[in-house]
């Protein structure tokens, strides 16, 4: 008898926290070859973005949401889909917590409903992931 | 000028990327990962799911940004991304295959929505992952009706 219990609906994810700042920003638009300076230059930012500040990569966002799943699956080839959207702007400066819960189980695949929340309230980020069993 | 609707189903030339071991490394450590496969020397090295970025949204963008024809402009925000696996995981040394389409272009309010699909394939041409961004064209949309929801462009962000 395993002393794992089975997934099930309602099952809530490990929850992911992290905080955007100038070095998480750098490196992430580096490593992703994203250089859109809206994530990493104030004086450009201040022109163009939606809250006059720099904001974080989407995909900086995404991806945390992913690193949450991908945890959850047991690793990046049980993951079936990630599917986001970028909801609100996440200031630079601040923390946002990635959450996830089990919605549905079909033919071994769970569903999972992701939520991003900044320290403001705001929903930056909502989505599904699909992931096999 | 607004995005050209009949570009849909406009497939770009296709555009390879060889996926390496450093550049899973530094994408991982980007994303605070400590999922030890991530950073392996060994033959069980894997990548994240959403490495895939790396190849897919600006590689992916950059033959539609470029086509004079379909009308695009640079104040663009990232609306939406999803990402389809076939249920293995990018490895070091797996060289893939991309093509980008136009899947679709709509309006909502003032803002024009792009939607770009990256259909990506290994050496032996199986399906590996697909992307589809929606790109989020701000103000170009023709003609935007004046009872459109004025906050339209607040509910986006890159």
């Amino acid at each position: 008898m395993s002393a794992v219990r089975p997934i099930e609906v309602g099952d809530e994810l490990s929850p992911v926290t992290a905080e955007s700042n100038l070095a998480a920003s750098v490196l992430y638009a580096g490593a992703s070859g994203d250089m859109n300076p809206l994530h990493y230059d104030l004086s450009f930012a201040e022109n163009v973005s939606p809250t006059g500040g720099i904001i974080a990569h989407g995909m900086y966002s995404m991806g945390l949401a992913s690193r949450m799943l991908t945890a959850f699956a047991g690793g990046p080839e049980h993951v079936l889909e990630v599917d986001v959207r970028f909801t609100r702007p996440w200031p630079l400066g601040t923390t946002s917590t990635f959450t996830g819960s089990v919605t549905a189980i079909e033919d071994g695949i769970a569903t999972v409903a992701l939520a991003g929340t900044n320290e403001s309230g705001d929903r930056i980020l909502r989505g599904t992931g699909r992931v096999r069993l | 000028m607004a995005l050209q609707r009949e570009k849909v189903g406009t497939t770009y030339p296709s555009y390879a990327y060889e996926v390496s071991r450093e550049k899973i490394r530094e994408y991982a450590t980007a994303l605070g990962e400590t999922d030890p496969r991530y950073f392996s020397d060994g033959d069980d090295c894997v990548a994240p799911p959403t490495f895939a970025a790396c190849f897919t949204v600006i590689k992916g963008g950059a033959a539609a940004f470029a086509d004079p024809e379909l009308g695009t402009h640079p104040a663009v925000v990232h609306g939406s991304q999803r990402y389809t696996f076939s249920g293995r995981a990018l490895r070091p040394g797996d060289v893939l295959t991309c093509t980008p389409r136009i899947a679709d272009i709509s309006t909502r309010g003032a803002n024009e929505y792009l939607v770009i699909e990256v259909l990506c394939e290994d050496a032996e041409g199986h399906h590996v992952v697909t992307s589809q961004a929606t790109i989020v064209l701000l103000g170009s949309a023709p003609a935007a009706s004046p009872d459109a929801p004025a906050a339209a462009g607040q509910e986006v962000a890159s």
